[in-house]
């Protein structure tokens, strides 16, 4: 018994310094004051407003916006084809293709930073979007690719040779079984190339000029330079978004099982 | 009966679902004991408590006299052989039947002894120094058994160790394991739901349901008399015939069946004239002849259909008020569908039993 | 086969795009970062004229005319002394002597009045074709310089590998600082990650599904909100000071930001996901009934824990370790956030010569050196990943 409450006590600690700092955040995003602390005096928004009126912030928002869809677009297209590419085995590099697609997630943020930056002002790419979305979709493939091989190693073949069977064209198979079973997959993985995007900061200090400033960059510099609740209000939408998010990539893991589990089971 | 191993008013609560309510149940020393019956019927549950791995809700467990509910796992000196065996994947089938032997601080010439003996117990002195993955199933399960042996301890629990392996292996080690029971006096408690294997190995059988033991006694007795509806349709393959006691004298009855015929069965204590029962008739104690003979009980049927079945001829019969099954001898002759036969079997080859 | 091959060059058109893609902007950055690291131009900026007619020249023979006139002529045309001094430094570690020579040679050179007609006229030894190796050496824009610099060793005057002097000795601190505190960090992690992960395992239902979502949502929790969340509760009127002062445990506000403790724990917690999911996915793949054979063979808990739970887990240690151990070195925003100037970690430093004094080559070699000990780990990491359980 008294190994049970030391094991209670240890989990609930553990989990309270796990989630607590995340909810300790929250109600500061609706503080009435300027500074970032406990009391909160009394209720307001007047952060949410700094944050969509404020023009460093609106810009920055709009930013992280443009920069991550972009970032989404390229790494979802770029990530499925190369999965749909590393499916066939007889492939000789397969696994160091692999091994080259989830790199980016290894290498220290700082390391590339600096090799980006020399490399884009090379090109005349930096200080520009298409430079910035560029090097946030480095990062990113290696979530798209994980996210999409994995539902495609779900996929049972026999589905695919029973449609040719059927008398499906190769094309046909792909588009009408193929892709929709390995759909999930992509759907997660532009979420999660989305998430990448909106959450870089090490890159972004290296290639994004001051038009490019998204809204980790400028959370960045505000907590470093002078930190104020409307920082609160800005995690209150990160953690917003990322619960929308989580949601979408929960439903859309079920719905893979579902949909690759086999009929009889 | 010595009573070595005793359950005492055992119930079992998970939250609110009861998996075993007020058992009672005696083992003796040396005995070989069968827990037989359905998933979910609770045998396993007192497995589990009897190892230590779960606390009964209330009731006690006593082991040569003395209450364990309190006693830890390892301390009570039961070998355990698991399901899927439980071996340890990152040790040696050596290390893996050593395990115990240090456990108790057992010196390493001595160890070292005792693994080889028994591995050689059962035939695998060549393989000690692999790994439980290298091995096929038969093999770990032997593994598993020579390491719940090795340590000599005082009561060997069984979970369903066959129940992986395939049928010729599983017969074969259902006569090894019977075989060492009697050689080593080893008291044993198994688990199955396998009503052949529990018929083939045990001294005793207790054949549970929802929780309790509908009834326990030797192979013979569940099989021959069974006590219960469920117990007669759980082990083995029956006729199951509504009825009506008419009258009882000494050891038999006479019961009227719906359409009127007359059956005099065996029956044992607690059924009164009058009381509808069940009569249950095994298959193969079933004999078909065209003409009506001179036994004591015989019924006019028809032969719906007949199957060979290699060992011996299943044949299906129908009257006007119940279907019936009869297993023939291989050397019985065929009968055509359609065919109106008599049904004969003696009064003690059928059973009374009380709804 | 003209179905396989038409299905290998679907594979490889599928491939192409994105191989091409991060073979341009993943392998080429990196590599011209590395390529900063061991480049040093700064020579071949000041002599172009020399570099060019040099190039044609054998090693061997004495120094022709137009050589020595173009020598003259870049030296003549110097007017950086800050790069003049560096390049004589540098000749002089190569060649010694070279320091006294250069110095003639340039007073000469600077007398308006009677200029020298060639190079050997104001000194013997510009006969001497070390001398010209020496710069033909310094010309090529290769160096190991900043490599060395990186881990505090220089090149002493000839040409040995020696320590920096202590003033100068300030990447070492950094590193072994680097690796101390990932180390640290890996260490917590592993303490209240493992477990953690083993109760988690070894519960079911919706009591699982808890713990490991306490886990995944600060995994999924933008790392800038994190940082912020800590900020909020290590600052100096933070929660974690009030709760403290307001039980009474202490009087006075305790340091707990822009320090090393800060740190420390701000780490642990973004990385404490990494070491609880390896070692929870091992968890799970270890049968249920091994822990209570261990206990009907006799074993107490702790031996049971000690001979079967731990050697089985360990893989899964490993890998948390690996994992926590291979983020924290590379670690760049929460240093710079919630640690002090004495809490910088080699990222911050990489990224100070980068942007801050725009020296590429030790960026490139400090970051050559986190990349190269990132990418060692993570190989091992992989085998170990790879690896069956069970196996030898």
């Amino acid at each position: 018994m008294p190994m049970k409450i030391a094991k209670l006590t240890f989990a609930l600690l553990t989990i309270l310094f796990l989630v607590a700092p995340l909810i300790a955040i929250l109600p500061l995003a609706f503080t009435s004051s300027v500074i970032l602390t406990y009391p909160i005096p009394s209720w307001s928004l007047r952060w949410f407003e700094e944050l969509f009126f404020a023009d460093a912030w609106r810009r920055a928002i709009i930013n992280s916006l443009i920069i991550g869809t972009g970032t989404t677009l390229l790494a979802t297209v770029l990530g499925t084809a190369a999965s749909l590419g590393l499916r066939n085995r007889l492939f000789f590099f397969r696994g160091s293709m692999r091994t080259l697609f989830l790199l980016p997630m290894v290498v220290p943020a700082v390391v590339l930073g600096v090799g980006m930056q020399v490399l884009l002002a090379r090109f005349g790419l930096i200080n520009s979007y298409a430079g910035v979305i560029i090097a946030h979709t480095v990062v990113a493939i290696p979530f798209v690719v994980v996210s999409v091989t994995g539902a495609l190693a779900g996929i049972d073949e026999r589905v695919e040779l029973a449609a040719q069977s059927l008398g499906a064209a190769p094309v046909t198979v792909f588009r009408r079984v193929t892709l929709p079973l390995a759909m999930p997959g992509v759907l997660s993985g532009a979420v999660l190339a989305f998430a990448t995007s909106l959450d870089e900061v090490v890159l972004t200090l290296f290639v994004a000029g001051p038009n490019q400033r998204t809204l980790a960059r400028q959370m960045f510099s505000s907590i470093r330079e002078n930190i104020s609740p409307a920082i609160a209000a800005a995690a209150f939408l990160f953690i917003a978004a990322t619960i929308l998010i989580g949601l979408v990539v929960v439903l859309s893991r079920s719905m893979l099982e579902r949909r690759t589990r086999p009929a009889a089971s | 009966m010595a009573e070595f191993i005793k359950f005492d008013r055992i119930t079992k609560f998970y939250g609110p679902l009861c998996v075993v309510e007020n058992l009672d149940l005696s083992i003796a020393k040396g005995e070989f004991v069968s827990l037989l019956g359905p998933s979910g019927s609770g045998k396993t549950t007192l497995l589990m408590m009897l190892a230590g791995f779960e606390q009964a809700t209330s009731g006690k467990i006593l082991l040569d006299g003395a209450a364990i509910n309190d006693v830890p796992t390892h301390k009570r000196d039961m070998g355990v052989v698991f399901q899927s065996y439980a071996l340890f994947p990152h040790m040696t089938v050596g290390e893996n039947i050593a395990f115990p032997l240090q456990m108790r601080g057992i010196d390493k010439a001595e160890t070292a002894a005792r693994v080889k003996q028994a591995l050689d117990m059962v035939q695998l002195s060549t393989l000690a120094d692999r790994r439980p993955s290298q091995l096929s199933g038969g093999q770990q399960q032997r593994v598993a058994l020579a390491r719940a042996l090795v340590f000599e301890p005082r009561v060997v629990l069984m979970d369903e160790p066959l129940g992986a392996l395939d049928k010729q292996l599983r017969e074969q080690m259902q006569l090894d394991i019977r075989e060492l029971h009697r050689r080593l006096g080893l008291t044993i408690v198994f688990v199955t739901h396998d009503q052949s294997e529990a018929l083939t190995m045990s001294d005793r059988v207790a054949v549970f349901n929802k929780g309790k033991i509908e009834q326990i006694g030797t192979p013979r007795q569940v099989y021959d008399e069974p006590a219960t509806r469920f117990v007669a349709e759980f082990i083995g393959e029956t006729n199951l015939v509504e009825g009506v006691v008419e009258a009882i004298e000494g050891r038999e009855a006479t019961v009227r069946l719906p359409n009127g015929a007359q059956i005099v069965s065996a029956v044992s204590d607690g059924v009164a004239a009058g009381q509808g029962v069940y009569l249950s008739i095994r298959p193969e104690r079933i004999d078909l002849a065209e003409a009506r003979g001179a036994a004591r009980n015989v019924l006019e049927t028809e032969v719906t259909d007949s199957v060979y079945q290699g060992d011996h001829l299943r044949v299906q019969l129908q009257n006007e008020a119940y279907p019936l099954i009869a297993k023939l001898g291989r050397r019985s002759r065929e009968f055509a569908p359609g065919t109106k036969v008599f049904a004969a079997f003696s009064a003690g080859d059928c059973r009374v039993i009380a709804p | 086969m003209s179905g396989s091959s038409s299905r290998m060059g679907r594979s490889l058109l599928l491939l192409a795009p994105l191989f091409l893609f991060l073979m341009g902007f993943f392998v080429w950055p990196l590599f011209s970062m590395m390529s900063q690291a061991v480049s040093d131009p700064a020579v071949l900026r000041l002599l172009p004229r020399t570099a060019e007619i040099m190039g044609d020249w054998d090693r061997e023979s004495p120094p022709s005319m137009p050589m020595q006139t173009a020598l003259m002529e870049d030296l003549k045309a110097v007017d950086d002394d800050q790069a003049l001094g560096d390049m004589v430094r540098r000749l002089n570690s190569a060649r010694s002597g070279f320091r006294t020579l250069m110095s003639k040679t340039t007073s000469a050179l600077g007398d308006a009045a009677s200029p020298p007609p060639d190079l050997v006229s104001i000194d013997k030894r510009w006969e001497k074709p070390e001398f010209w190796i020496a710069i033909a050496d310094a010309l090529s824009p290769l160096t190991d310089r900043n490599l060395l610099a990186a881990v505090d060793l220089g090149r002493n005057s000839a040409g040995a590998i020696e320590h920096l002097p202590a003033d100068q000795s300030v990447n070492r601190v950094i590193l072994v600082r680097t690796f101390w505190i990932a180390a640290l960090v890996t260490f917590f992690c592993a303490c209240i990650g493992f477990p953690y992960a083993i109760i988690a395992a070894s519960l079911t239902g919706w009591k699982r599904d808890l713990m490991l979502a306490a886990v995944l949502l600060p995994l999924w929790t933008s790392l800038l909100v994190r940082t912020a969340a800590w900020f909020i509760l290590l600052q100096e009127q933070g929660l974690i000071n009030d709760f403290l002062r307001a039980i009474g445990l202490i009087d006075a506000p305790l340091a707990l930001i822009f320090n090393r403790t800060g740190v420390i724990i701000a780490m642990t917690h973004v990385l404490l996901p990494f070491m609880v999911l390896p070692i929870y996915s091992v968890l799970i793949t270890i049968p249920k009934n091994l822990m209570p054979a261990a206990a009907s063979l006799g074993a107490p808990p702790i031996r049971a824990f000690l001979r079967v739970l731990l050697p089985l887990s360990l893989r899964g240690v490993a890998s948390g370790g690996l994992l926590v151990f291979i983020s924290a070195i590379g670690y760049y925003i929460t240093p710079a956030l919630i640690g002090g100037p004495g809490d910088q970690m080699i990222s911050s430093i990489i990224a100070f010569y980068a942007t801050g004094s725009a020296n590429w080559g030790m960026a490139g070699a400090l970051g050559m050196v986190l990349l190269v000990a990132t990418l060692l780990l993570y190989s091992v990491y992989a085998r170990l990943s790879s690896d069956e359980p069970g196996r030898r």
